[in-house]
């Protein structure tokens, strides 16, 4: 044993190493949710593009700042704006339009003003409205709002141009542009909106801090300036930070109440340090392994299999408590005979617990495959480290001050165990399946995330306000195009927008942004050039002139120049929002604003080729889904997977008389979160994982008693079960939604098991 | 833009030079008048010249109808700005997109009842002669910025605002003379309140 235990402390050295080497080469977690994404169902090419979209989007973050005196706000907008790009948060921000800035877009589009025209001229023109275009253009030169300008009037006598810029599509609704700035006016205050991208990923914890930190401070310098300034504001990171710290506020208070109480329960009962230590040994040797072993497999792990993960491995705590609760056996002086005692009972429950890790590694889901491989790691080395150190180091005598505690415990045996108490065993266990029943009937699932997140009201308030201020906020929802090339899809953008302005007639969206409103495809300029020569400057071009009291220029209509070039626009960089548009050559996406109706949306585009609509939170929604799906299935399959050991062990009688309290558990769990009001989801059935294996381990430790060591057994049962419900029973007050459902699993399931795992005893003894 | 700001100017020194009591132009009155207006642009044989008459509602809004050579109605109010000719409607601003129309109504306003300082923020303010004829030039204070784009404003009256002239950064420029300026107070014809009525629909 000596030998196995050098050898074993060698090994954890090693991977003690090479954990510590792995953390100094940093990046080794994932928080993006496409890590747990997976992988072989979707086209990759597409999944990247969407990937990179979606993660621009979450990048995007739209502040407004207000004030009733305009100068006030501009000032306190420059201020807010350089201050955020000075300490390096934003990366940029995009809406300043500055004189400079609208006069290189016309230079832009100048040379290729043939080619383009407004959505709305050109509809006139198709339907031989010729007249009212240049109707319009005089009302304008004549008009009280001149909008003419010498030169560009002799080149385009009916301000087409003009027109076109005019009508690019621009977002918020609302806002326009005041001396460079975006603004509107709401009831007497000026708002300014500032809208830009962040440095770094909107999920990463060390962004969050920084990016709302220098927010913080610069919000404060506003309001040191002008006290009654105001400030809104939206993004994807603002709402991942207030749930980040929620859940860390709560994780410090739950985790040191629920570290308190372990440290205390062990200490009171034993009233020795040594138990205490040798479990967090046990512990900590796990996390340490499986960390290293699942770094060297997978090169990164998802900090969500890191949480899940240590919880998993915490049902090795329960060992070292098996064996610990054996101190109190007056028959057992030495170590070695206390392991022997447990050895048999704990080896089985690691068996039939890693039966059920393992079957995780059965569903093609990288997380959950990841997550089976911590844990079985995990479980294994804290395993090891209990049969092979903890005898070494247990220097306890046998404790003599349990003789009331033990009674205490065993009481729940003796309860199953009275013969004359039968009635009551049958009506309690009616009782359990009917609720059973009635449970079954009310549960529902939800796989919708924005149920299981706490979203902050002070953010939705400011969201709120910001929707009311422009108009319309951004989607998270954007479809995306795949074509042989730019001009391909730019193409295929031109004919799907009569769908999109159907939606914009109905209400549906506020508006859209496609690349081809920018830069239309070569074909429609082309196209426009010929409309354009027939239906205005052929008939109407010597009248225009006449009427604005110009001579007709000499040359005739100037030829044409060419087409503008996606390309050619996208190098320049002067085409607002152009570059966040096209991924790559021929794929594009559509941005959307003010989405009312998802589903309006994906039923407009369902079935054209080529064209997605990506809706993260509806594919994350279906992703949770199946993942729960998954997840139930595996507990099922493991559960039959471990009456194997069992059987081997008991025969078949006695594996099915073990299975039966876990799988009680298993069934009555669901129904009773269902009776008080709980929706099921994928986090459910992630404590239902922990729930099973937990139980087995009951029912096992109940089946392995000896007569006359029941109470000893149901001492360690109950220490489990304390141990277990301090630390996850505890989530149950969680505010957060997904933690609370895990807690409020993990206390049902833990009570429910406690309460039957006695059933699993031997009948010989029950007989007695 | 421009000419927005031109009229501006006209009410503010009508309203605070050329009438001898303050706030004489009360909500509810009305400043009916023609104007020629005359646009210079390099590069253009002659200047293209508008004729048409304006009515100016207080507290309501401006109707501004250009009737030779070509027919268009602009029509200002609190919520916006609409524009139609031969009955079409060819522009529609409201005020939410347009802030300078909301710094118009704000420096409008101010100066209608004496107070200059919104104008003097953005301009150097220089007055000479006396109540019967005088002389005005505004300079812009701030060069380059996008909703004032001209160097500088002449205007010269006497009860009211006679000729206007707006000289733009590229030589460029505008000249408004006004006559038949009355102050009525009489109500608004139909058709003029139906005008007001329809700028401010949103």
């Amino acid at each position: 044993m000596r030998v196995l235990a050098v050898v074993w402390l060698a090994v954890v050295l090693l991977c003690g190493l090479y954990l510590g080497y792995r953390i100094h080469q940093g990046t080794l977690f994932r928080t993006d949710l496409t890590a747990l994404l997976p992988q072989d169902e979707r086209n990759p090419v597409l999944q990247q593009a969407s990937d990179t979209v979606s993660r621009a989007l979450s990048r995007r973050v739209l502040f407004m700042v207000g004030h009733s005196d305009r100068d006030t706000v501009r000032a306190a907008a420059t201020q807010f704006s350089a201050n955020l790009l000075s300490s390096g948060v934003v990366e940029r921000f995009d809406s300043q339009f500055d004189a400079e800035r609208v006069v290189r877009l016309g230079r832009q589009y100048f040379p290729y003003r043939e080619g383009l025209l407004s959505e709305r001229h050109r509809t006139l023109l198709q339907q031989g409205q010729g007249e009212r275009v240049a109707v319009n253009a005089l009302s304008q030169v004549f008009g009280f709002v001149g909008m003419a300008d010498a030169a560009l009037l002799r080149q385009d006598p009916f301000l087409l141009l003009p027109g076109f810029i005019a009508d690019l599509p621009f977002p918020a609704s609302r806002l326009a542009v005041d001396d460079g700035y975006l603004t509107v006016i709401d009831e007497g205050v000026t708002w300014i909106a500032l809208t830009g991208l962040i440095t770094g990923e909107s999920m990463a914890l060390d962004t969050q801090q920084r990016l709302i930190d220098v927010v913080t401070e610069a919000e404060t310098g506003l309001k040191a300036k002008a006290p009654t300034v105001e400030l809104r504001r939206l993004g994807v990171v603002f709402f991942g930070h207030a749930g980040a710290s929620l859940a860390l506020k709560e994780a410090s208070w739950l985790g040191s109440l629920s570290l308190l109480g372990t440290v205390l329960l062990i200490v009171v009962v034993f009233r020795r340090i040594g138990p205490l230590l040798h479990n967090l040994l046990a512990l900590a040797v796990g996390t340490a392994v499986a960390l290293s072993i699942s770094f060297l497999i997978f090169e990164e792990l998802h900090v969500a299999v890191l949480l899940f993960g240590i919880s998993l491995i915490g049902v090795a705590v329960d060992y070292g408590l098996h064996y610990s609760a054996s101190l109190f056996d007056p028959a057992m002086q030495r170590p070695a005979e206390r392991l022997a005692h447990v050895r048999m009972a704990i080896t089985l429950g690691l068996l039939t617990t890693l039966i059920g890790y393992a079957a995780l590694l059965l569903a093609p889901f990288p997380g959950l495959h990841q997550l089976a491989v911590f844990a079985v790691v995990g479980l294994v080395a804290a395993f090891l480290t209990v049969i092979l150190w903890v005898p070494l180091l247990d220097r306890d005598r046998t404790l003599r001050h349990g003789a009331v505690m033990l009674q205490a415990a065993a009481a729940l045996w003796r309860f199953w165990s009275t013969p004359r108490l039968r009635p009551l065993h049958y009506t309690l266990l009616a009782a359990l399946v009917l609720m059973g029943v009635l449970g079954w009937l009310r549960l529902e699932v939800d796989d919708d995330v924005r149920h299981m997140q706490a979203l902050s009201p002070a953010l939705l308030k400011e969201q709120a306000d910001i929707q009311h201020l422009t108009g319309a906020v951004p989607a998270a929802q954007f479809l995306l195009i795949r074509a042989a090339d730019d001009e391909a899809a730019l193409q295929r953008e031109e004919a799907i927008m009569p769908v999109l302005e159907a939606l914009l007639a109905g209400g549906q969206i506020a508006s859209y942004q496609a690349p081809a409103s920018y830069v239309p495809s070569a074909a429609r300029q082309r196209e426009n050039t010929q409309l354009r020569a027939e239906r205005l400057d052929g008939p109407l071009r010597q009248s225009q002139y006449a009427k604005l009291g110009l001579p007709v220029p000499e040359q005739a209509a100037p030829a044409a120049q060419g087409v503008l070039q996606l390309a050619e626009a996208l190098q320049q960089d002067t085409v607002p929002y152009l570059k966040d548009l096209v991924v790559a050559p021929g794929l594009h996406t559509i941005t959307l604003h003010g989405l009312k109706n998802a589903d309006a949306l994906r039923a407009a585009f369902a079935g054209i080729p080529d064209l997605w609509v990506v809706d993260p939170v509806t594919d994350f929604n279906a992703l949770l889904g199946r993942y729960r799906d998954r997840a139930a299935m595996l507990i099922a399959i493991s559960a039959v997977l471990m009456l194997l050991p069992l059987f081997w062990r008991y025969g078949l009688r006695g594996a099915l008389r073990v299975m039966a309290p876990p799988t009680m558990a298993l069934l009555l769990t669901p129904a009773a979160l269902a009776l008080l009001g709980q929706k099921f989801t994928f986090f459910h059935a992630m404590a239902m994982i922990l729930v099973l294996s937990i139980s087995v381990d009951y029912a096992i430790f109940c089946a392995e008693g000896e007569v006359g060591h029941h109470s000893i057994i149901m001492l360690a049962i109950w220490l489990v079960t304390f141990t277990t419900l301090l630390s996850f029973g505890m989530l149950a007050f969680s505010e957060v939604a997904i933690v609370q459902g895990f807690g409020l699993t993990m206390l049902v399931g833990m009570c429910i098991s406690l309460f039957l795992a006695p059933l699993a005893r031997r009948r010989t003894e029950s007989a007695a | 833009m421009l000419r927005i700001c031109v009229v501006v100017l006209l009410l503010a020194s009508s309203g605070a030079w050329a009438t001898e009591r303050r706030g004489e132009f009360a909500d509810g009155q009305i400043l009916l008048g023609r104007f020629v207006q005359l646009r210079q642009l390099t590069g253009f044989p002659a200047p293209l010249k508008t004729e048409g008459r304006f009515t100016l509602v207080a507290g309501r809004g401006l109707i501004w109808q250009a009737e030779t050579p070509f027919a268009v109605t602009t029509v200002i109010s609190p919520s916006g700005l609409m524009q139609e000719a031969g009955g079409v409607e060819t522009m529609r601003l409201p005020a939410a997109r347009l802030p300078f129309i909301a710094r118009l109504y704000a420096m409008l306003g101010g100066a209608l009842s004496g107070d200059w300082r919104g104008l003097e923020d953005a301009f150097t303010v220089t007055r000479e002669g006396d109540e019967k004829a005088w002389n005005l030039r505004l300079v812009p204070r701030r060069s380059g910025d996008a909703a004032i784009p001209f160097r500088e404003i002449l205007i010269q009256g006497g009860r009211f605002a006679d000729r206007v002239e707006i000289v733009k950064p590229d030589g460029d420029r505008d000249i408004l003379t006004f006559a038949d300026q009355t102050i009525s107070t009489q109500p608004l014809a139909a058709q003029d309140m139906q005008l007001l009525d329809m700028a401010g629909r949103r």
